[in-house]
């Protein structure tokens, strides 16, 4: 290595750990065009440590002599996709049969914020959509929710079971910029959503609804679950079956008896 | 008037509220002459065992449901017109609906007790059924059904049927996106009849689904229809049971020929009032304090849109478990076909009820027993019939539990397809292992209790053959005079 | 009702005394119990709590009414009274065993005779004048099955309604839900849209799904449907073969639908067919082919009648 890539690696290094220091913030890519590459280039060697052995060199991909995917390209990922995966845990993954699901991140915020931008370079894929929450139409989302979401989230976003020992996972643990990069990305078993299905505004409004369900108006008292007869069905049954029970043990108990004698 | 002042002289002294209720009577009796059968009633004799009362939790909650219901249709709007909602509850403003979901919105958010109503009378709907259930099986596992008490299983069979499909055809009412749903396999099932089937979905939905009647038409089955005739069958049920005295558990001083217990009038009937009153409670207790049916968070019906996690209330269950764990299979020959929501959809439900209301007949055959019985079983002393009903219960259960295989899957992390392949198994091994082991359970407690057990159908004595013979009688029985 | 007045208790049953000497003591004495008195006050106080929160449930609904507690108060109120009324059944009112007669069911013989010889006198007129029987049953039964005919207008003839769609015109354009057409690549890979025949938003046979499968992934049409894909989108029938649920469950990575219903499972990359679940049939794949302007269109009816299956479907 030459001593010019020690001092440029030293120029990166030195503020990467002092601002480690300080109190974690997101980071976006700076306007500056020596920040970005500083950025990327800091997100190239995470990369090169967390990422390539499944993803290959430059995002390329790794498939194995069987023919099996360890890793997928990440050429069209775009951002988003990096940001959604890295800031909900789901990658890095301890090994790729694994199906990936939400843990604590591996990376904080300034790692994941260079990785990002590295990814980003890869290809041209989607960047992390700009939530606007304060014009947007809770109706409106609503609908869209239900005609889009639903199926797979449910209706109350606790998610639900897909094939295979899949889930599509409840949306209540999702901030608003994990959920709609999720929905531009299409992670594992969701479907993709571009502008063209679903407009910046629809994703506001539908963002803004799934914001709504995290804490929904629940003006019937204790919600069991907001999923329907299934935690209904258990009430019934062990609340209120097992009180009329009791009850009917109490009335049916009768003080000492006098028996008449046949 | 000698007759008002002979009441007051035995009084000793003047009771304004005593005098005005006698005079009532008086008065009513010598229009109707009553005093002889008030009297009857007043000394009718109820043995009081615990398991007597869940009939009456049945009864309690129908009340409950018919004064909130009556509530609720002053509110209600059976109307499948669209409209566009501009109430209160800001998530669904500017959202096109039926008129049907508009005012259970509208109940719910804007008119006062409206919600608790709502909520009372659906809590009450899922305990009428559990009720109905748990007296089903006291019946059941005590002989109660036996001659002559074959009529009142009837009635209360009919009754079964009356309340599980007003229970759906209520939470369908509200044209919201889960019951909806329900709707749209009511109407495939339907379709899926051989040779009638599309002309009974046509008929019933007034054409294809949705269609623009199903409301409407299940607003009338279901405030007016099926609970008349559910008051109906309630009312002989009671009058049958009267009539013919309750049955009463083997015990000092009980016999084929008395009934002991406690008079109607003051105790039985206090009682009676007081769990009235309680089951009351319990309702309204569930309807403010537990949420239920929020619809407001499924949304309005839409025929091109479902939720994941689409469950019918508990009592439908079964019947969604048996659609799921149902392999692919149909019949198709020459362009015609059943198609495979026929045979856990009909034919499955049809054997279930076939077998419950003929139960009676076929145990009265198999056991060669037809004679009167005022005394019940201990479940124990009849192993067979003991283990038989216990293995029906663990299949509808299996089933039951089927009906959720993919909340279960999504909550504890498994695989739906392994859930479901499980409970394919489960459905068939679950009603041997409970059966045999309910059957070997019976014999053991009756051992140890020293009682005498009836296996009239000795599977194991004559393999291949059932044997007529009537069970040995307990010791102060006599032999029924109108036996055979 | 009943036949005969109930006697009063079985003469000689030790166990019974008149209700009025009852006062709620084992002794069988007049006075209360200290016993007596505690359950006394306990059951006073059950009614008192019970009038006191039917007067809270009053207020709450005057001022406008809140469901919890409006659900809690009633629960006290009739859980007051309940328990009050036990209490005082349970302590005050006489619980002896009393014992009643019961008879066989069966009517006696005499009776039996009786009615039978009432009924034979009146009914030989019937029976003497077996024509008139005849005819009469005979009008019966003919005006009973007339009067079942009004069913008929409860519902239309199910007619080809049932194997047709709107989008049997041919070249009809498919439309997302605000009628708006689609191009292929208004689709992103792995994306999936509902559409309509245009004109016919709310046909609720016909929600069809647009799917863009992955080119890289092997694609295998049905024999003869070579062509009904464009730009790597297929179009599918939404509603379940099985029941009719829409099937909304994209997995875009195995590439297949899942019914939330009762998880029939669909095989997107070879025609629907169902792998797992209680459906027997694919999903009805719809043609598609591009009109001038490059918006897809569909160029045929469905492949099958849509929807949960029925006795003649396939005729």
């Amino acid at each position: 290595m030459t001593s010019r890539r020690r001092l440029h690696r030293l120029l990166v290094a030195v503020p990467l750990v002092a601002t480690a220091a300080l109190t974690p913030f997101v980071v976006r890519p700076a306007a500056g065009q020596d920040a970005d590459d500083e950025l990327v280039e800091a997100g190239r060697e995470l990369y090169e440590t967390g990422c390539s052995s499944c993803h290959g060199d430059d995002g390329g991909g790794v498939v194995t002599d069987d023919g099996d995917v360890r890793g997928p390209t990440l050429e069209q990922a775009g951002e988003a996709s990096a940001y959604y995966y890295l800031s909900t845990g789901r990658m890095p993954l301890a090994n790729s049969e694994e199906i990936p699901v939400r843990k604590r991140p591996a990376y904080d915020d300034r790692e994941i914020a260079a990785l990002v931008a590295y990814v980003g370079t890869l290809g041209d894929g989607p960047e992390i959509p700009d939530v606007d929450l304060d014009d947007a139409d809770v109706a409106a989302g609503g609908e869209i929710f239900r005609a889009n979401c639903q199926a797979c989230h449910s209706a109350s976003g606790s998610g639900g079971a897909l094939s295979y020992g899949r889930a599509a996972p409840r949306l209540s643990d999702a901030t608003p910029t994990e959920v709609a990069a999720a929905v531009r990305v299409g992670p594992g078993q969701m479907p993709v959503f571009g502008p063209d299905t679903l407009s910046d505004d629809d994703l506001d409004d539908v963002v803004s609804y799934v914001e709504y369900l995290r804490e929904p108006e629940d003006p019937g008292g204790l919600p069991i679950g907001r999923t329907g007869p299934i935690p209904e069905g258990f009430v019934a049954w062990l609340v209120g079956m097992v009180a009329l029970l009791i009850l009917v043990a109490w009335i049916g108990t009768r003080s000492p008896v006098r028996r008449s004698r046949p | 008037m000698s007759e008002v002042s002979d009441v007051s002289a035995r009084r000793r002294g003047p009771r304004p509220e005593r005098l005005l209720t006698h005079r009532i009577a008086r008065w009513v009796d010598t229009r109707l002459g009553t005093a002889k059968l008030a009297r009857t009633a007043l000394n009718k004799v109820f043995p009081d065992h615990w398991s007597f009362m869940l009939g009456e939790l049945g009864l309690y909650s129908f009340i409950v449901l018919v004064l909130t219901g009556v509530y609720l249709t002053f509110f209600f709007d059976p109307s499948s017109n669209l409209v566009v909602y501009d109430g209160s509850y800001e998530p669904l403003r500017g959202v096109q609906m039926t008129e049907a979901y508009h005012s259970a919105l509208e109940l719910s958010f804007d008119v006062r007790a409206g919600l608790v109503m709502r909520q009372i009378h659906h809590w009450a709907a899922l305990l009428f059924l559990a009720a109905i259930a748990v007296h089903l099986a006291r019946v059941f596992f005590t002989g109660a059904f036996r001659r002559p008490r074959e009529i009142n299983w009837i009635i209360g069979c009919t009754l079964l049927i009356l309340a599980l499909l007003n229970g759906l055809f209520g939470y369908s009412l509200l044209d919201d996106q889960l019951s909806g749903t329900g709707l749209r396999i009511v109407y495939s099932i339907t379709l899926s009849i051989p040779l009638a089937g599309t002309w009974l979905a046509s008929l019933l939905f007034g054409g294809e689904f949705p269609g623009p009647d199903i409301i409407e038409r299940l607003y009338v089955l279901h405030i007016l229809l099926v609970p008349v005739a559910i008051a109906v069958l309630l009312t002989a049920h009671l009058a049958i049971v009267v009539h013919q005295k309750h049955t009463q558990f083997p015990g000092p001083g009980r016999r084929e020929d008395n009934v002991v217990g406690e008079r109607m009038w003051p105790t039985y009937a206090a009682k009676a009032l007081g769990l009235f009153f309680l089951t009351s409670a319990v309702l309204a207790f569930l309807g403010g304090v537990f949420q239920i049916n929020p619809i407001w968070i499924y949304g309005p019906f839409d025929p091109a849109q479902v939720s994941a996690a689409s469950q019918p209330d508990w009592y439908m269950g079964w019947l969604d478990g048996a659609l799921r764990i149902m392999p692919g299979w149909e019949v198709r020959a020459g362009g015609f076909e059943t198609p495979n929501p026929f045979f856990p959809g009909v034919l499955l439900a049809g054997i279930t009820f076939a077998l419950l209301y003929a139960w009676p007949f076929l145990e009265a055959r198999v056991t060669g027993d037809y004679a009167e019985h005022n005394l019940l079983d201990r479940p124990r002393q009849r192993p067979v019939r003991t283990a038989l009903g216990a293995a029906t219960i663990s299949f509808y259960t299996v089933s039951f539990i089927a009906g959720g295989s993919d909340v279960l899957a999504a909550t504890f992390g498994l695989s739906v397809n392994a859930v479901l392949w499980t409970f394919r198994f489960a459905v068939l091994l679950a009603p041997l292992v409970v059966g045999w082991v309910t059957y070997q359970l019976c014999k053991e407690l009756s051992a140890r209790d020293g009682l005498p057990t009836a296996s009239p159908v000795a599977v194991r004595e004559i393999p291949g053959r059932l044997r007529r013979g009537a069970p040995p009688t307990p010791p102060d029985a006599p032999e029924a005079a109108a036996g055979r | 009702m009943s036949d005969s007045p109930n006697p009063p208790p079985v003469a000689g049953d030790p166990a019974v005394s008149a209700p009025s000497e009852q006062q709620g003591t084992v002794e069988g004495e007049a006075v209360l119990t200290r016993r007596g008195a505690r359950v006394e006050l306990a059951s006073a106080a059950c009614f008192v709590v019970a009038a006191l929160a039917a007067v809270a449930l009053a207020v709450v609904y005057w001022e406008g009414g809140q469901a919890q507690a409006e659900g809690v108060l009633l629960a006290v109120s009739l859980g007051g009274i309940g328990v009050g009324i036990v209490l005082w059944a349970k302590q005050f009112m006489p619980d002896d065993e009393v014992a009643e007669e019961r008879h066989p069911m069966a009517s006696a013989e005499e009776d039996v005779a009786a009615f039978t010889a009432d009924y034979e006198a009146g009914g030989s007129t019937l029976r003497s004048r077996r024509i008139l029987v005849a005819t009469a049953g005979g009008a019966c039964a003919a005006l009973g099955v007339a009067l079942v005919f009004p069913i008929r207008s409860l519902g239309p003839r199910p007619g080809r309604g049932l194997k047709q769609t709107p989008y049997r015109r041919g070249g009809v354009r498919v439309v997302r839900e605000d009628g708006s057409p689609v191009r292929p690549d208004d689709l992103e890979t792995g994306g999936f849209i509902t559409v309509w025949p245009e004109g016919n938003t709310d046909a609720a046979d016909s929600p069809t799904l647009l799917i863009r499968f992955d080119e890289d992934d092997e694609f295998e049409p049905k024999g003869g449907r070579e062509d009904w894909t464009v730009g790597n989108v297929v179009a599918y029938s939404k509603l379940c073969t099985h029941t009719g649920c829409p099937v909304g469950l994209y997995q875009s990575q195995l590439e297949l639908l899942l019914c939330p219903c009762h998880q029939s499972t669909f095989d997107v990359m070879r025609w629907a067919t169902p792998i797992f679940g209680p459906a027997a049939r694919p999903l009805p794949q719809l043609p598609l082919g591009l009109d001038g302007e490059g918006y897809i269109v569909a160029t045929g009816d469905f492949s099958d009648p849509v929807g949960p299956g029925f006795w003649d479907r396939g005729r």
